[in-house]
């Protein structure tokens, strides 16, 4: 019973439900990104908080990633910003509100507390999560799948330090014989003297550690830690800290004309920090740390610091920002292999990352079955004329390390 | 009709919080979860203060104790929480036992006992700081489940998990501190917070109903505690028995209404959004501390223009609205 016209008709409408098919076909399936929505990625820092000041300097490396390295995606990438208020369990929230904001990738979340809760948030969403700074080696130990860190868990960095201060005695050919360690009683205090007492005699340190002095984070006077330290006699102050501890430390050894042979913070943040070299000035000079840092001696390196000091010529480029900076780099890597704004293909492009241009120092940026990128360096610095500058290992070093130090009243 | 009207009214928010998580998704579900996390603690606090006047300005000390024991029994032990939490309760109870006695013992009272209960918290954050056996500084982190372990057994997992946990800890404390303030307990806490001297001369024991509810709220906010540090994985003594946390729980039952059932509860799906919105505003504006100095605006308009709580205003609102003389009365004493 078809007649001709009926034929007609739906042949008409065929075509054009085909023809409109052909039209919609680009937009069918295709990823968000595509449709001219820009991937999202989300970034959880301390912006507030007693963790500010470090979660700004992130966020700068962050901020400056995106501005030169989003092109590199081959897609449009929008960054999304939630600060924890430095409170770790924030975290989560942070996280389950960028995820419903629409993000496909995190960066986050600085502290260790914060980013296990944000963690949680990303593995239940099968989200992937950059971890751009927090030592814990729980962090990599909790079994998620979802999570990638590139900075060096507490017992990494300890190794790297103790290497680069055996490199230190061997190049100048002054060997101190003790050392008194000085720590913040905080999660990353702890992890990182714990990490020494584990490593020191296991990688054969001619030193003998004489005691361990800790004290509180929020500590506001370290006269008697510092009077402690100096009782001991011993040639070497070993001081893991935050910045304002760094400076305290500082003033009360210049206070109490409390003069060892050198001090060396093994894998500690804080003397680095601009904070601390405008607050010491010429005290501040020749203090050691060993931490994981960037390569001065890249190209890439030099063109990412030249960029910084133009945007923010107030500033200084230093880890926090650097690895903030590296956690982009990664991101955008592997949007440009996996180009999609999916997660699970972000997942995947993150698990074969191979990058070996990058600014920070260390072999080729690679994550393990664990998502640890095991690659990562560690320098010696030391603060000349209230600078940070590498003085090892050999081969990127830009300055001559200055050992023993010159006493305070001297300079 | 005064009995029936609230019970109907929880049966109603049980009911629609029970099927939220079909329309609502991850972000607002763990919102939610923080809320029902403060409406327990706040409850808790609010037994103690609200209605039998005694100032803790240390409940972070519960808290901490619960989330430990449970964390600590559960990462070292391999202790189920079904076991961690009820034992936290108690430890969390004991402990406010011996703060109570010794507070009430010696007539500790008013700021003085809340200097107490300080003194205790800050001592435990302190000892947790520098004891190695609970992680000290560094935290104690609970391992994720494996593929074989049962969510429900070891209480870990998803948001929609620990959503479900909180709003059932939620109703649960509210209840039992309905049954409670509507009992004879809550007759003798409210004689007490009146005055106690008085209560006391009709033959109150005044002090062992002071330390029982402090016990109480006690085990209430260790067992939130529990199923907090179970949610974020990790533990450290400054989160979990630090001053902010403290005040952080007492600013819901305060702002919502102190001394009503509903105040604490009014009060925490104020304060929590307020903060969500806070930080959102600060982090779009992309001014550092602006969050904090909005969250503090806005609680401010509301202490200064509602001193007596959101809930009792509109409580009295309400009422002006219906008969002069009819109020919501039973369950909201």
């Amino acid at each position: 019973m078809t007649t001709k016209h009926e034929w007609d008709i739906s042949r008409r409408r065929l075509l054009q439900a085909a023809g409109a098919a052909a039209l919609s076909a680009p937009f069918i399936g295709r990823p968000v990104w595509a449709q001219g929505k820009p991937v999202k990625i989300g970034v959880i820092l301390p912006t507030s908080g007693v963790l500010a000041a470090p979660g700004q300097a992130s966020l700068r490396g962050v901020e400056l990633g995106a501005k030169l390295l989003s092109e590199k995606a081959g897609m449009p990438v929008e960054f999304v910003y939630a600060d924890t208020e430095s409170v770790p369990e924030n975290g989560r929230v942070a996280a389950e509100r960028l995820i419903q904001d629409g993000c496909t990738l995190l960066i986050g979340a600085w502290d260790t507390g914060a980013t296990i809760s944000a963690a949680q948030a990303a593995e239940q969403a099968k989200v992937p999560i950059l971890v751009n700074i927090a030592s814990a080696p729980q962090i990599t130990e909790q079994g998620f799948t979802q999570l990638f860190r590139n900075f060096p868990p507490a017992t990494t960095l300890v190794y790297n330090a103790v290497a680069r201060i055996k490199d230190l005695f061997a190049h100048t050919g002054v060997q101190p014989k003790t050392a008194v360690l000085l720590h913040v009683n905080d999660t990353f205090g702890k992890g990182v003297t714990g990490g020494i007492n584990a490593l020191w005699d296991k990688l054969d340190v001619p030193i003998e550690i004489v005691d361990q002095i800790s004290y509180d984070l929020r500590a506001r006077d370290l006269s008697v830690e510092v009077a402690k330290a100096k009782a001991t006699g011993a040639d070497l102050l070993m001081p893991v800290t935050r910045v304002n501890d760094a400076i305290l430390i500082v003033r009360e050894m210049v206070r109490q004309n409390y003069n060892p042979m050198g001090i060396i913070g093994p894998g500690s943040p804080g003397p680095y920090e601009k904070a601390f070299t405008d607050a010491t000035g010429k005290y501040g000079d020749q203090y050691m740390v060993s931490v994981p840092w960037y390569d001065p001696t890249r190209d890439l390196t030099k063109q990412t610091i030249a960029s910084f000091n133009k945007e923010y010529p107030n500033e200084r480029f230093e880890l926090n920002v650097g690895f903030s900076y590296e956690a982009v780099e990664i991101a955008v890597d592997a949007l440009s292999r996996a180009q999609s704004g999916e997660p699970a293909a972000i997942h995947d492009a993150l698990k074969t990352t191979d990058l070996k241009d990058h600014v920070m120092y260390g072999g080729p940026i690679v994550f393990n079955e664990k998502g640890q990128n095991p690659n990562i360096g560690g320098v010696m610095l030391q603060n000349q004329d209230s600078e940070p500058l590498v003085i090892g290992p050999q081969e990127i070093a830009v300055a001559e390390p200055i050992f023993p130090m010159t006493p305070f009243q001297d300079r | 009709m005064t009995r029936t009207l609230p019970l109907a009214a929880s049966a109603a928010a049980l009911l629609v919080f029970g099927f939220a998580p079909l329309a609502l998704s991850p972000y607002w579900l763990s919102l939610l979860t923080i809320i029902f996390f403060y409406v327990c603690v706040g409850q808790a606090w609010n037994l103690m203060m609200g209605y039998t006047g005694i100032l803790s300005l240390g409940n972070s000390l519960f808290l901490g104790l619960g989330g430990y024991v449970t964390a600590v029994l559960a990462s070292r032990y391999g202790v189920v929480p079904w076991i961690g939490l009820p034992l936290g309760a108690l430890v969390g109870a004991a402990m406010g036992v011996v703060i109570a006695w010794l507070g009430f013992r010696f007539s500790v009272r008013g700021v003085y006992f809340a200097l107490l209960t300080i003194a205790f918290a800050e001592f435990f954050r302190l000892l947790f700081d520098n004891w190695d056996y609970v992680g000290g500084a560094g935290g104690v982190f609970l391992p994720s489940l494996g593929p074989d372990e049962s969510i429900l057994l070891h209480l870990r997992g998803s948001g929609l998990l620990f959503y479900y946990a909180f709003l059932v800890l939620a109703a649960a404390v509210t209840a039992i501190s309905a049954l409670l303030v509507n009992g004879r307990h809550g007759f003798f806490w409210r004689a007490i917070r009146e005055d106690e001297e008085a209560a006391r001369a009709l033959g109150v024991r005044a002090r062992s109903m002071k330390i029982l509810v402090v016990a109480i709220s006690g085990a209430m906010t260790a067992v939130a505690g529990g199923l907090f540090g179970l949610m974020n994985g990790s533990l450290f003594p400054d989160s979990m028995l630090g001053m902010g946390m403290s005040i952080e729980i007492i600013i819901a039952p305060i702002i919502g209404g102190l001394g009503t059932l509903v105040g604490p509860i009014v009060g925490a799906f104020f304060v929590v959004p307020v903060t969500e919105i806070a930080n959102d505003v600060g982090q779009h504006v992309g001014i550092f501390g602006l969050n904090t100095f909005v969250y503090g605006v806005m609680v401010f308009l509301v202490i200064v223009f509602l001193p007596e709580g959101i809930w009792p205003r509109l409580r009295r609102l309400a009422t002006r609205r219906q008969r002069p003389d009819e109020t919501d009365g039973g369950s909201d004493a």
